[in-house]
C-alpha cells in the first residue's frame, strides 16, 4: 500500500506546552487509521496540523511523497484532505444540499444547484449514504448532521478523511452504520484518519497510532495487541474500568426515598412534549442509571430536578418535601448537586480561575465571604485543598479553567458539586469526552458518594457503564420512561428496545 | 468538547517567518507599550487630518496640550471637564462587564440631573451638608430608576436593552424639553423661554475644591465612584456575579443565581453612576438645569469605558485624557484656527487605535523556524 499522508518530525508548541513533539506518522491509501490517546495527548493538535489549521513549528507534512506546506485548511482541502470536526459548521436555516455546496471553491457567483445535486446524489449512492438533500439542517438529528459534514468533505474530492471523535454524538446504531460505511469507503480507496478513545472503534481500525503527552508511543495493528495492552500504551499504566459493585448494597433494606418524581410533564419552547408523565424515585445510597438516545428528554429531566426548569405539571419532592417550582437556589441549599452534560457552557465560567469556579453558585455563602466582601484568602485555601484532593492538574488555582483539559475541567465541577451537596447528585453524561483514566476516577467518586448515602441519578451513553454502576436503570424514549430494569437481569438488547420506544410494564 | 487552544482563529493570516500568537498572561509592560503606540499612531493620524484642513500641526498640538495640561489652571479645568466623563465611563464599565449592552447612559445623565433638580426644590431649607447629600442622592435615584426600568423590561418582557435604552434616551430629552420649554420648570423671570431653569439654590451647588473656579466636589465623587466600582467588581459577591454573567450567564443561572435580578441591579447601579454625572454637571458647573450642557456625555462615556478597558482605573485615566482633549480643543481652535469639529474626529481616531491596542496587547509576534 502506498503512503498518502505522512507527518515527519512534526512539532507544535502552544505557550507553555508542547502539544506535539517529533510526531512521525503515516496514513496509507485505503486504510482506517486510528489516532488513540487521552485528552490532551495531542490528537486534536496533530489532526489540526494535518488539516492546515495549525502550522507546525518543526517537521513537515507530505502528501503522496511531496512536501505540503499548508497555510490554511483551504490548502489542505485542495490537496484532498477533508476533516469533520466535533463541532459542526452548518447553517441551520439552509438545506442539506445548500450546506454542501455553499462555500466550496467552485461555487463562484452563481450556484448551479441542479448540477451539484446530481454530484451529491452520485456520492450518496456510491458510498451508500441515505440523506434527504432538501431537509433543513435544523430538522436533522445530530447523527444526520454529521453525514452532511462528511458529504461536504467528499464533495470537495477528499482522498483523506479526518474524523474527530465521530461517534461521540451518535447512538449505538448510528455508530454502527457509520463504521459500516467507513468500511465501504476504505474499499473504494478512501483513507480515513479516525480520532477516538473508544476501545471498540480502535479495535475495528486497520492500524492504531497511540499518542501520549504529545509524542507517538507506537503504531500497532489491533489484531496483534489486546485492549489492555493498548490502554497501557495510552495511559502508561493499568486501568481498572470495571467497578466492583457492592453486592450487599442496602437496596434490599427498602431504602429511604430521597427523590420522588410524580407525573412530571414539560413542553419545550417549540411546543414539543419533552417530558411526558415521568415517574421515578431514587433511594438513599442508590444509583439510578438513565439510558436513552440523546434528546429523549434527559436534559429537561435533569434541569427540572435541579430547579433550572419548572415543569408544567407534576410533583418533585426531596426527602418528602415538595420542592417543585422553587428556584434552583433552594434546590442547592437543600443538598442537590448537579454535573451538567455541557460542562463549559453550563457548569463553568471558562474565563474564571479554578478558585473562582470552585465557588460558583456559593459566592454568597458564609464560608466564602467576610461581611460584604468575598474572602479571597479563604476561597483560595479551600479551592487549593480541593485541587489537591481531586488531583486536578493545573499550574495553580489561579489558572483559568479554559486552559484546562476536559478531564481536569470536569474534576473542578465534581469537586464543587460534591462538597456543596449532601443528598442528591445529578450527573448527566459526567464522562462524555473524557479519557479512560479520568472516567475511572469519576466513577469511583460517584460510587463513593453512593456509599455515603447519596441518591444518584446518572445518565450515560455508555450502556456498559450503566450496567456496571447502577442499582436500577430507567430507560427514556420520546420524553417517557419506557421501562425501569434491573441491571443484574436485563440485557443490552432489552434496553435497546426500550430506548427505541417499546414500553414495558413498570417493575420497580 | 474540543480542546480550547489559545491560538485559534489567527492562523490562516500568518505568513513567512513571523507569526502571531496569543499570550496566555499579557505582560503589563507590553500592554502599556501597546497603548503608547496607539497614542502615537492616533496623534499621527490626527496630524494628517489637521494637515488636510490646512492648519499648522505643531502649533495646533502645542495649543491643544497647553490648553489641556499646560498650567495648573488648565489641569484643574481639564479635571472639571473629565468629571462627568469618568462617571459615564464607569456607568459603562459596570453594565458592559456584565455584558448588558446599555446605551442608556445618555438618558440616565438627564434623568439624574432631573432627579437632583427635583430634589433641590423639595429639600430646600435643610442644613447645608444634608441638603447637598439629598440632592446628590436624588440624582442617583433618578438615574437608577431609568436604568432599572430598561432592565425590568428586559427581565419581564425580554425587551432588548440596546433598543430600550436608546429609545429612552430620546424620551427623556423630550420630557426635559417639555419641563423646560413651557412646563413647570421653565425659568419664570424672563419673557423669553431659554429652555432652562432658573439658577439652582446656591446652597445646593457642589462646592469648588483646590481653590479652582471650575473644579468642584463632583471630581472627588467621581474618584470615589471609581474606587467603589473597583471594590464592587473585584471584591464582592455581586461583582463576582456581574463578571460571571459577562462571561457565561448560562452557567451562572444553572448554579442558582437569579439572572433577571442581577441585570436589574447592574442597570440600577450603572444608572445611578450616570445620574451622578448629570448632578455633577448641573450642580457643579452650569448651576442651572439645561439640556445642552448634558448633551453627549453619556455617549462619550461609552467610548471612555471601552478605552479604559472596562476597568475602573483605566476609565479614570481615559476620562482625564478626554477631558483634556475637550478642554484643550478651545485653545486649539483659538490659537491655531482649527475647526472645533476636529476634536470629536480625534476622539474617534483615538478610540479606534486604543481598541486595536487592547486587542494587540493580548497577542505577541513570535519567530517561527519553518524548514518547509
Amino acid at each position: 500500500m502506498t503512503t498518502i499522508l505522512k507527518a515527519v518530525n512534526l512539532t507544535k508548541r502552544f505557550p507553555g506546552v508542547i502539544a506535539n513533539e517529533d510526531v512521525n506518522f503515516e496514513l496509507k491509501a485505503g486504510e482506517v487509521h486510528c489516532l488513540f490517546g487521552e485528552n490532551g495527548a495531542g490528537k486534536s493538535t496533530l489532526s489540526s496540523c494535518l488539516f492546515g489549521f495549525y502550522q507546525p513549528e518543526g517537521g513537515h507534512i507530505e502528501i503522496e511523497g511531496e512536501i505540503a506546506n499548508f497555510k490554511s485548511p483551504r490548502d489542505a482541502i485542495k490537496m484532498g484532505v477533508g476533516m469533520v470536526h466535533q463541532h459542526f459548521v452548518l447553517v441551520s436555516e439552509f438545506t442539506v444540499l445548500e450546506n454542501i455546496v455553499v462555500g466550496t471553491h467552485d461555487a463562484g457567483w452563481q450556484l448551479n444547484l441542479p448540477k451539484a445535486r446530481a454530484r451529491v446524489v452520485n456520492i450518496c449512492q456510491e458510498y451508500g449514504i441515505d440523506l434527504d438533500l432538501d431537509a433543513h439542517i435544523r430538522d436533522l438529528a445530530v447523527g444526520q448532521q454529521q453525514w452532511v459534514e462528511i458529504l461536504k468533505a467528499l464533495y470537495l474530492d477528499a482522498k483523506v478523511l479526518i474524523l474527530d471523535e465521530p461517534s461521540a454524538v451518535l447512538t449505538p446504531e448510528e455508530a454502527e452504520r457509520l463504521f459500516r460505511i467507513m468500511d465501504h469507503m476504505r474499499e473504494l480507496g478512501l483513507s480515513i484518519l479516525l480520532i477516538s478513545h473508544k476501545m471498540v472503534e480502535v479495535m475495528k481500525s486497520d492500524r492504531v497510532t497511540v499518542l501520549r503527552k504529545g509524542k507517538v508511543v507506537g503504531t500497532v495493528t489491533p489484531a496483534d495487541v489486546t485492549p489492555q495492552e493498548l490502554t497501557r500504551m495510552m495511559v502508561g499504566r493499568d486501568v481498572e474500568l470495571r467497578m466492583v459493585r457492592d453486592q450487599a448494597s442496602n437496596l434490599s433494606e427498602t431504602p429511604q426515598q430521597v427523590l420522588h418524581v410524580e407525573n412530571v410533564s414539560y413542553r419545550d419552547d417549540r411546543g414539543k412534549l419533552a417530558l411526558d408523565d415521568v415517574n421515578l424515585h431514587i433511594g438513599k445510597g442508590e444509583i439510578l442509571g438513565l439510558a436513552g438516545v440523546s434528546g429523549s428528554g434527559q436534559k429537561e429531566l435533569f434541569e427540572i430536578l435541579a430547579g433550572v426548569l419548572v415543569s408544567d405539571s407534576g410533583k418533585v419532592s426531596l426527602d418528602g418535601e415538595q420542592i417543585q417550582g422553587l428556584p434552583s437556589r433552594q434546590y442547592m441549599d437543600r443538598g442537590v448537586g448537579m454535573v451538567p452534560d455541557d460542562r463549559f457552557r453550563e457548569g463553568l465560567i471558562p474565563e474564571f480561575t479554578i478558585r473562582e469556579n470552585m465557588i460558583l453558585g456559593w459566592q454568597r455563602h458564609n464560608d466564602y465571604t467576610n461581611g460584604m466582601f468575598l474572602d479571597h484568602k479563604q476561597i483560595g485555601t479551600i479551592a487549593d485543598g480541593l485541587i489537591d484532593e481531586f488531583q486536578i492538574v493545573a499550574p495553580s488555582g489561579a489558572t483559568p479553567v479554559n486552559h484546562l483539559s476536559g478531564g481536569n475541567a470536569q474534576k473542578v465541577i465534581l469537586a464543587r458539586e460534591f462538597v456543596h451537596s449532601s443528598k442528591l447528585l445529578l450527573a448527566n453524561q459526567p464522562t462524555r469526552g473524557l479519557d479512560l483514566g479520568v472516567i475511572e476516577y469519576v466513577y469511583k467518586q460517584i460510587i463513593a458518594k453512593r456509599e455515603e448515602g447519596y441518591a444518584v441519578l446518572l445518565a450515560s451513553e455508555e450502556l456498559e457503564d450503566l450496567l456496571n454502576l447502577s442499582d436500577r436503570i430507567a430507560v427514556m424514549s420520546g420524553g417517557r420512561i419506557t421501562g425501569i430494569v434491573d441491571p443484574q437481569t436485563t440485557t443490552i438488547e432489552e434496553i435497546g428496545l426500550l430506548m427505541a420506544g417499546s414500553e414495558r410494564e413498570m417493575t420497580a | 468538547m474540543t480542546q480550547v487552544s489559545p491560538s485559534v482563529g489567527l492562523n490562516p493570516a500568518s505568513r513567512g517567518r513571523l507569526k502571531i500568537e496569543r499570550r496566555v498572561n499579557p505582560k503589563a509592560s507590553w500592554t502599556f507599550s501597546m497603548y503608547i503606540l496607539a497614542t502615537v499612531v492616533g496623534l499621527g493620524l490626527t496630524a494628517l487630518l489637521l494637515l488636510t484642513s490646512g492648519a499648522d500641526v505643531i502649533k495646533a498640538f502645542s495649543a491643544l496640550f497647553n490648553g489641556a495640561f499646560g498650567s495648573q489652571k488648565a489641569i484643574l479645568a481639564t479635571l472639571a471637564k473629565s468629571t462627568p466623563l469618568i462617571l459615564t465611563g464607569l456607568a459603562t464599565v459596570v453594565a458592559f462587564r456584565a455584558q448588558v449592552w446599555s446605551i442608556g447612559q445618555e438618558g440616565q445623565v438627564y434623568s439624574g440631573a432631573m432627579g437632583a433638580y427635583f430634589g433641590c426644590l423639595i429639600f430646600a431649607g435643610l442644613p447645608a451638608w444634608l441638603y447637598i447629600s439629598l440632592v446628590v442622592l436624588s440624582g442617583m435615584i433618578g438615574g437608577a430608576l431609568l436604568g432599572g426600568l430598561a432592565a425590568y423590561l428586559k427581565d419581564r418582557f425580554d425587551v432588548n436593552e440596546i433598543i430600550s435604552t436608546v429609545m429612552m434616551n430620546y424620551l427623556i430629552v423630550f420630557l426635559l424639553s417639555y419641563l423646560l420649554g413651557g412646563g413647570p420648570w421653565t425659568e419664570v423671570s424672563t419673557t423669553v423661554v431659554y429652555q432652562q431653569t432658573g439658577p439652582v439654590p446656591s446652597a445646593s451647588e457642589l462646592p469648588h475644591i483646590l481653590g479652582s473656579s471650575k473644579l468642584h466636589l463632583g471630581f472627588i465623587l467621581a474618584l470615589v465612584s471609581a474606587v467603589i466600582c473597583y471594590i464592587l467588581l473585584e471584591k464582592t459577591p455581586l461583582g463576582y456575579e456581574i463578571r460571571a454573567m459577562g462571561f457565561n450567564p448560562i452557567a451562572l443561572a444553572y448554579r442558582g443565581t437569579n439572572i433577571g435580578r442581577t441585570v436589574i441591579l447592574v442597570m440600577a447601579i450603572s444608572g445611578a453612576i450616570a445620574g451622578l454625572a448629570g448632578v455633577s454637571e448641573i450642580f457643579g458647573t452650569s448651576h442651572r438645569l439645561r439640556a445642552d450642557t448634558l448633551y453627549g456625555l453619556g455617549y462619550t462615556g461609552i467610548i471612555i469605558g471601552m478605552i479604559g478597558g472596562l476597568r475602573p482605573l483605566g476609565t479614570v485615566v481615559a476620562g482625564i485624557v478626554f477631558g483634556g482633549l475637550a478642554s484643550g480643543a478651545l485653545y486649539m481652535k483659538l490659537l491655531a484656527q482649527v475647526p472645533a469639529a476636529l476634536v470629536p474626529a480625534m476622539q474617534g481616531i483615538l478610540l479606534l487605535t486604543f481598541l486595536c491596542a487592547g486587542v494587540a496587547a493580548r497577542y505577541k509576534l513570535v519567530r517561527v523556524n519553518t524548514d518547509g
